[in-house]
């Protein structure tokens, strides 16, 4: 098709947004629902796979030295731990520095710690672990070590972490895929309302030679702009929500001091990405609901 | 050309609307289909522009086998011919000048083209003053060119009118003909579908006569036209 042909084409597709600016608007109202319920759904779940990031960051084991074990065993236990994937921040107390560090956790019972003669404390390992979901067989492996005494792991706390997200995450898709796909059905209704309305034009068109192609082009042109305005609309409105309530947590110093150490996600952050995706679902949603609607009044 | 063999439609309602149509118009025939309503030309009509599939039988159009023809083959052939049709059938939203330059823009003709054949084809019709109207603006008579200006646009072979009198008085209704005539003597096979009989005796030309989907009578009158 030559490029004048085309450009009448996108041109009348886009001039038709106005002429049928009822039908446009209601496409348009539920696109930005829709996309603002998925933008939203998504940028709370990143803030709570950060949330939970955070609280994995802070989760550590403890792992305790044979009393008779040799300097050898200890730099032996220290390679296997820095060798295992799951393991970071790994820190080594000395019997001595593990007293002091008792003695200073346990300062009101200062007292009971002058009747002790030989310092009770074993070496000592702490170690943070990277992927909660693998504690258990992590701790296997480090307990298997020679010269270890003792694993100390929280394990009920990394369950319960592990449960929360996984259960989580499922709620999340099954909330995102629910609203996908009432959306899709939601616009493509409207938007058979919208090319019923305009059927007769469509059936003249096909009479006079008209390809599919040819037709489509400009609905198709429509269904996008609507879908990329709707985009648009919704990337704003989901900027001022988000702001809104992240400046909740930070200029409200009791939720700052409770939540304020999960760093959540600035909206700054994610602002270009946040635009793109809801332009291009916008466009996808609007186009494929077009589509949808049109099949039927091509059938002459 | 237009040529059917043995042509029948049957419809699911169990309707025979046409039964053995055999039928040859050669280029350059001017030829009447008349009947009474419900007497089958409409279905003739669909028949000759792909709206519909014969039941059994077959179509050849301008060269095309209309029952072999499917996707955008079938848009091809719509090309290839002009149809005017009984309720105009026009964008309304568009002015007079966009409804033909619309097909000339389907048949991918350059703007130069469109802006060269479209006050051509206007003037051929007595509308190019309204070219910037709105097709909704214009009386039925005018629709009624404005819709022959469009089946001229792309300069077809063959132009099929469908009941082109039928919301016109008596006067235009005989000036709307004499159009169609001008048009077939400069070479377009014309194929004209009407119940108006005065019509038909004051024209002349070959006519055939559709009764409950057989064809009655196919001859070739003088008309009154010729005379003046």
């Amino acid at each position: 098709m030559r490029t004048s042909n085309v450009s009448y084409l996108v041109k009348k597709g886009l001039s038709s947004v106005w002429k049928n600016f009822i039908m446009s608007f209601a496409s348009f109202s539920i696109l930005l629902v829709s996309l603002l319920q998925v933008s939203c759904t998504v940028l709370f779940m990143m803030n709570v796979n950060i949330v939970m990031g955070n609280i994995e960051n802070t989760n550590e084991i403890t792992i305790y030295v044979e009393k008779n074990a040799t300097e050898a065993q200890v730099e032996h236990i220290s390679a296997v731990l820095h060798s295992n994937g799951n393991l970071s921040n790994i820190k080594y107390y000395s019997k001595e520095e593990a007293l002091k560090n008792f003695k200073e956790d346990m300062a009101e019972y200062a007292g009971l710690f002058e009747y002790i003669e030989e310092n009770p404390m074993p070496e000592t390992f702490l170690a943070r672990v990277t992927d909660l979901s693998k504690i258990q067989a992590t701790v296997t492996a480090v307990s298997g070590i020679d010269g270890v005494e003792q694993v100390k792991a929280p394990y009920d706390f990394a369950n319960a972490l592990v449960n929360i997200r996984n259960r989580f995450t499922v709620i999340i898709v099954a909330m995102l895929l629910t609203l996908i796909v009432v959306s899709v059905v939601i616009i493509s209704n409207t938007i058979r309302t919208s090319v019923f309305a305009r059927r007769s034009e469509i059936t003249i068109m096909k009479y006079v030679g008209a390809t599919n192609g040819f037709i489509k082009l400009p609905f198709f042109v429509e269904g996008c702009f609507v879908g990329i305005v709707a985009g648009v609309a919704a990337w704003g409105l989901t900027w001022f929500i988000y702001d809104s309530i992240f400046s909740l947590f930070t200029d409200n110093l009791t939720l700052w001091e409770m939540f304020g150490f999960f760093n959540l996600l600035p909206f700054g952050n994610v602002c270009w990405i946040v635009l793109g995706a809801c332009c291009l679902a916008g466009a996808l949603l609007g186009a494929t609901g077009t589509m949808i609607s049109m099949g039927k009044y091509l059938k002459v | 050309m237009v040529e059917m063999k043995n042509v029948n439609v049957h419809y699911a309602s169990g309707v025979d609307a046409l039964i053995d149509i055999n039928l040859r118009i050669n280029d350059g025939e001017f030829v009447f289909i008349v009947g009474e309503s419900g007497a089958g030309k409409s279905t003739l009509m669909k028949l000759m522009m792909r709206e519909l599939v014969p039941s059994s039988g077959r179509v050849f159009v301008n060269g095309y086998s209309l029952s072999k023809l499917k996707g955008n083959k079938i848009a091809k052939f719509r090309r290839s011919i002009g149809v005017v049709f009984q309720e105009f059938r026009l964008i309304q939203d568009y002015t007079v000048y966009e409804n033909v330059a619309f097909v000339l823009r389907i048949a991918d003709k350059s703007n130069r083209a469109i802006r060269q054949r479209v006050p051509y084809v206007l003037n051929l019709v007595e509308l190019a003053h309204k070219a910037k109207c709105k097709t909704r603006e214009l009386s039925g008579g005018e629709q009624q060119r404005v819709a022959i200006a469009r089946a001229l646009a792309n300069d077809p072979g063959l132009l099929i009118v469908d009941e082109p009198t039928g919301n016109l008085d008596p006067k235009r209704s005989y000036e709307l003909v004499g159009l169609l005539k001008e048009i077939n003597r400069c070479g377009t096979t014309v194929v004209m579908i009407t119940h108006e009989h005065d019509l038909v005796r004051y024209f002349g030309g070959r006519i055939i006569n559709i009764q409950k989907g057989e064809i009655t009578f196919d001859e070739t009158i003088g008309g009154n036209d010729e005379d003046e």
